[in-house]
């Protein structure tokens, strides 16, 4: 039996770059997105293992996180192992930023650090889609992933890791909160479906070329598709704001809350047009914050 | 395999070669377009139920969407029942019938709306006298626009981003459905769409259209005005000097609605260097070799070959008459808008 205590740490994201539903390389159309990471925003776990057959947590809300302790326990620990797991967290909850994702993903990691074994991505997204039927794409950080969530299957591995961006989020109902899973799939239309083909190409030419303006362009098209699913109030009006301060797109959590406005981190002027549309922000009543991925 | 894939044995068919024509200048150029519209109609009327296995599908062509019929219709076990009217190439019609498609003839045109109307008029007696007939219906039909996410996604691939897109309209699919999507990423795209004198699309007073596969005396409802940023209209002798410009300059062997694509993008481009062109190109010219590349025949067309412009006359209005080679802002405005409320044709 382990001694040793596990730890590990996940990644909450801003919501998605890209959302919808796409071709696989077998024809079958798959929902499937690109998760925005948000480096700042993190959840840590810690599994202190035992003999007790049996996995606590003192924070009985977290109870997909100790089933995704528990499943990975039966996948890889030995007979007999227990444990208490702990989480702490400085993602919000219900702003479809990923946190309850992210705590999965920490208890998962955690159990394996203690085990002392790795688990292939495969496998961890496997689990983690069994403890709580979705994921997003946050463990992949050296490549971009166009990923099926509710599978926990990566429809397209792209090139290169997400260009370098600056996001200005804003909360768009901040008394509000959305319960990603009881949230019903959107159901696209033909029209939304074929949609989605350009969408990904340029998302695809946009990554591949680190090109942050292109990838706004895609992320903009993908948050007006899901403006007819759960809308973001004032959406106009924050793309109105970022076309005046040199924003290269908008993104949205397509199962939340926040909006963000993009900027492309190499360009030499990002940091006054930040501060510029921080300002038109607040002065329309926005709370908005800046985060960097 | 997926029923998707079932239904796309053709596929590599429906997608265009991208070839670059010069500097930023690209022609989107395909064996047979219409295979694309064709096969997403059909796929998705299979899929709401509309169209049954083994029904007979029936539609008005004279051209080449009924060719991509007969050709799915083989592949999906369909009969095919095709009106058509005298203007129906004599090779054309033989290759529908060795595609076991029944073709039917209209001879004599309505009294408005000539033999295209008298051409759906008959094909709706077909449809009535054939239970579970299915009808594409390709001018009115919103799949047919749609189809064109699929290009517009190859575009990005290929070319990257597009700043213009240039095409002939006929039933307004795959300019409408292209711009559309294109626009959704980039939407400050121009479009130039192609016409032809005597073509009610864009306003013309109707009359007797000689070029086949553009244009047309009743107006679709895939034809979306509000996606146009230019009108070109190119008389058939220009469109037949163009097609040969593009296969002698290019070597490129397409019908002279491509021709027409290809003229209009050439001065678009030669005025907007840099920017990144597409013209569309919508079939090959092999059809046409007993008339747009025989010249014999070419010497019987009106004003072959002194009358071509080399460049187009800016019209005030899209009614103005057209001698030869013109050109309208259309400002992505409605046909209605454009012409004014008095308009008795709209």
């Amino acid at each position: 039996m382990p001694a040793a205590t596990g730890y590990a740490q996940a990644m909450g994201h801003h919501g998605e770059l890209v959302q919808g539903l796409f071709e696989d390389t077998g024809g079958f159309l798959k929902r499937a997105l690109v998760s925005l990471p948000c480096p700042e925003l993190r959840a840590k776990a810690s599994f202190q293992p035992d003999d007790s057959n049996r996995i606590i947590t003192l924070q009985p809300d977290r109870h997909k996180a100790l089933l995704a302790a528990e499943l990975t326990v039966a996948a890889f620990g030995p007979q007999g192992m227990g444990g208490a797991l702990s989480l702490e967290s400085n993602i919000p909850i219900g702003r479809g930023m990923g946190s309850s994702t992210a705590d999965v993903l920490a208890s998962i990691l955690a159990v394996a650090d203690c085990l002392q074994i790795t688990v292939c991505a495969e496998q961890v997204m496997h689990i983690a889609v069994c403890a709580e039927t979705a994921c997003d794409s946050t463990l992949f950080q050296q490549q971009a992933v166009l990923f099926a969530h509710r599978e926990g299957l990566v429809v397209e591995s792209f090139r290169k890791a997400l260009p370098a961006m600056e996001v200005i989020s804003i909360d768009t109902t901040p008394g509000a909160t959305v319960d990603t899973l009881e949230f019903e799939p959107a159901r696209y239309a033909t029209a939304e479906i074929e949609a989605f083909r350009p969408i990904r190409s340029l998302l695809r030419a946009a990554i591949n070329a680190a090109d942050a303006r292109m990838l706004g362009r895609a992320a903009t098209a993908s948050a007006h598709i899901n403006q007819r699913f759960l809308p973001k109030p004032r959406l106009d009006e924050i793309e109105a704001i970022g076309a005046r301060s040199g924003a290269v797109g908008v993104q949205v959590a397509h199962s939340g809350t926040v909006v963000g406005l993009m900027f492309d981190k190499r360009d030499a002027d990002a940091p006054r047009n930040i501060g510029q549309a921080l300002d038109m922000l607040r002065r329309s009543a926005f709370e908005p914050t800046v985060f960097h991925n | 395999m997926s029923k998707n894939q079932q239904m796309r044995k053709l596929e590599d068919f429906e997608n265009p070669r991208i070839v670059p024509l010069q500097g930023t200048l690209f022609a989107a150029s395909f064996f047979l377009m219409k295979l694309l519209p064709a096969r997403f109609m059909l796929e998705r009327a299979t899929e709401r139920g509309d169209l049954k296995p083994g029904a007979t599908i029936c539609e008005s062509s004279s051209g080449t969407f009924g060719l991509a019929l007969a050709m799915l219709a083989v592949q999906q076990h369909h009969p095919l029942l095709l009106v058509s009217d005298w203007a129906l190439d004599r090779h054309l019609q033989r290759r529908l019938t060795e595609l076991g498609a029944r073709v039917s003839i209209v001879e004599v045109p309505a009294a408005s709306g000539g033999l295209q109307r008298a051409r759906l008029e008959r094909l709706s007696a077909y449809l009535d006298d054939l239970p579970g007939s299915y009808w594409p219906c390709q001018y009115d039909n919103p799949d047919n626009p749609l189809s064109y996410g699929k290009v517009a996604a190859l575009l990005i691939d290929r070319v990257g981003p597009v700043d213009c897109l240039v095409g002939p309209v006929g039933s307004g699919g795959s300019m409408c459905g292209i711009a559309r999507n294109l626009r959704a990423l980039f939407p400050e795209l121009h479009t130039v769409g192609v016409d032809t004198p005597n073509s009610v699309l864009f306003g013309q007073p109707s009359g007797r259209i000689n070029l086949s596969g553009l244009g047309g005396n009743i107006l679709p409802a895939n034809v979306d005005h509000t996606q146009f940023d230019e009108i070109h209209w190119l008389t058939p002798a220009e469109a037949y000097e163009a097609t040969h410009d593009l296969h002698r300059r290019h070597g490129l062997f397409m019908g002279p609605t491509s021709g027409a694509a290809f003229r209009a993008a050439g001065w678009w481009a030669d005025r907007n260097p840099g920017k990144t062109v597409i013209a569309l190109m919508p079939d090959e010219g092999h059809r046409y070799v007993d008339t747009v590349y025989d010249p014999q025949w070419l010497a019987s067309i009106p004003g072959w070959p002194n009358s071509v412009r080399d460049a187009p006359v800016t019209v005030s209005t899209p009614a103005d008459p057209m001698p030869g080679w013109s050109r309208f802002e259309w400002n992505r405005r409605t046909l209605k808008a454009v012409l004014g409320p008095g308009d008795a044709s709209i």
